[in-house]
């Protein structure tokens, strides 16, 4: 979208000379619709979960009857008002906290996020930035939040938050090579990083029915795609993996000491996270914005609604995931990863590239 | 060989859990246990708590009043031990009625009253249901709604309100603005004596 906007404007004979200008204003037009993207998704997933953990336990979650002012049917609006709520909300810093830092921290969180999101993409063409190398942006991009997370549980100066952000942090670098390694096997298959190849690597049929999407592609890439979930929910700290938020013990982790607005900006992250992983996720397993029948319902509009349809399917089975498992304890955190995932992945690339090798 | 048992063992009992929860979600209009509550209510109790005798087994519920029969004789403020009824009376003309202020001469029983009764107010957060204002009362207008009186008023228990200033419940039927006649008649009347 970048290069579309620079070259619209440099189309027009009084805007050309400013060069720079129509760089940055390129930018900022390509950077507005992430935003609103990453605010309706945090907003839609939040009512969703709030439905989807109420219908698990046999609640009704938000609903429109109370005092005052009606949330609309069945609740809709009750995420849209407590945005109003944080947005207004008295922005507390504790008197002891390292200022500067506390307030950097949720910027830095937000713009990992948000630049992970340039990145990403919602069809051939619908695209913030056009990388051929997306796959390893994207990896890249979603571990500068762990910086924010650290400052944040630092800069709180307060125990817990710190406990809370070192034990995400920990979870996180330590979950993002498995993750990592578990999407070799798409690269190894495709030939590429960029997602438009890998994307375009799926299209067609396999078996005479099922769509030649790489999940289907062996028995080694279903285990790929196992991992590679598991660990990213372990990434974005949902449970069973939200060892960083312990009500008990460590309150809210790094959170604790944020109120209103600059806590509104982890929950988007955290939400845009999990778009970001379950996408990658869509993308790279799950054939992206093909369609599931092959040859039909295809086209450019059709394929940011499958891509979204698939991603947010993986979205409910996070949801599906926090509301059934119980938690982990955080040794058995970190063994499952570096003693059951890490071989697990290296396993997979060796079973992929042998696959590849000697079955075809 | 027992290590793959393990992992068939866990994936079985991951997908027995998930498939708990799905089932859950997926019969929610059955299985739900949510009241809705001012839309939805729970039905009202029996009207039994656990006497032998029949009289006892009286719920107080509500205090009500029926103005038409009140001649604001005042007992039960004196007699109420928190003091939530407040009455205010003004002197009328014996046995005769005033269509402006809904004012009826003669009580059901026969009674003609000399008093009309400008304010009767029942604050029901302050009240403590003992039910020691309905005993003094002449005419037996003012009364717990429920048990031997459901006859005379429907039950009503929750009486729930969203602001606690609707809690006092006002019985008084003279219309606020005749009301106003009336205490400025009462003040002339006060001044010239």
């Amino acid at each position: 979208m970048v290069d579309f906007y620079i070259d619209l404007f440099s189309s027009v004979d009084f805007i050309k000379p400013y060069q720079s200008s129509i760089f940055i204003i390129s930018v900022v037009l390509s950077g507005i619709p992430i935003f609103g993207f990453m605010a309706v998704n945090a907003l839609v997933a939040v009512y969703v979960e709030r439905k989807v953990s109420a219908f698990m336990q046999d609640r009704l979650g938000p609903m429109g009857h109370g005092v005052g002012l009606h949330a609309g049917k069945w609740g809709v609006l009750q995420t849209l008002a407590d945005a109003i709520k944080l947005l207004t909300k008295e922005d507390i810093i504790p008197k002891s906290a390292d200022k500067k830092l506390f307030l950097l921290a949720p910027c830095i969180i937000f713009i990992g996020s948000f630049v992970a999101f340039a990145g990403f993409p919602f069809n051939e063409f619908l695209v913030a930035a056009d990388f051929n190398l997306g796959l390893f942006y994207i990896l890249a991009m979603s571990s500068v939040g762990v910086i924010g997370i650290i400052l944040a549980g630092y800069s709180s100066n307060n125990k817990w938050s710190l406990y809370g952000s070192m034990r995400s942090a920990a979870q996180i670098v330590s979950y993002e090579i498995p993750a990592a390694l578990s999407l070799l096997p798409i690269v190894m298959l495709s030939g590429s990083l960029a997602f438009k190849d890998i994307v375009l690597a799926q299209t067609g049929s396999t078996l005479g029915i099922l769509p030649n999407w790489f999940i289907f592609d062996n028995p080694f890439m279903i285990v790929a795609f196992w991992l590679f979930f598991i660990a990213g929910v372990a990434e974005v700290n949902r449970t069973p993996f939200d060892l960083p938020e312990a009500e008990s013990e460590l309150v809210a982790g790094w959170m604790t000491e944020y109120s209103g607005m600059r806590w509104a900006f982890f929950f988007l992250a955290e939400y845009a996270n999990m778009f970001i992983v379950a996408g990658v996720a869509t993308i790279g397993f799950l054939g992206g914005w093909l369609s599931p029948i092959p040859g039909f319902f295809e086209g450019n509009i059709w394929g940011v609604f499958w891509l979204v349809s698939k991603t947010s399917f993986l979205i409910f089975v996070m949801m599906w995931f926090r509301w059934t498992f119980p938690r982990l304890r955080t040794d058995q955190l970190m063994r499952m990863c570096w003693k059951f995932f890490l071989p697990g992945s290296f396993f997979v690339i060796i079973g992929v590239g042998l696959w590849d090798l000697l079955m075809r | 060989m027992n290590y793959f048992l393990a992992i068939f063992d866990t994936i079985s009992t991951l997908i027995t859990g998930m498939s708990v929860t799905l089932s859950h979600m997926l019969k929610i209009r059955k299985g739900n246990v949510t009241l809705q509550y001012p839309v939805e209510r729970w039905p009202r109790p029996e009207r039994n708590i656990g006497f032998n005798e029949e009289s006892y087994n009286v719920i107080r519920s509500r205090l009500t009043v029926d103005m038409d029969d009140c001649i604001g004789c005042l007992k039960c403020e004196r007699a109420c031990p928190v003091d939530c009824i407040k009455i205010e009376t003004h002197k009328v003309e014996k046995g005769e009625d005033l269509a402006d202020a809904n004012h009826t001469g003669i009580t059901s029983n026969g009674t003609p009253k000399r008093l009309l009764v400008t304010r009767f107010d029942i604050d029901m957060s302050e009240c403590c249901y003992c039910n020691l204002c309905t005993y003094p009362c002449p005419e037996e207008c003012i009364f717990m709604v429920g048990g031997p009186n459901s006859n005379r008023h429907e039950i009503d228990y929750e009486f729930s309100e969203y602001d606690r200033n609707d809690m006092v419940y006002r019985f008084s039927k003279v219309p606020p603005d005749i009301l106003q006649n009336y205490v400025q008649k009462k003040e002339i009347s006060e001044k010239a004596s």
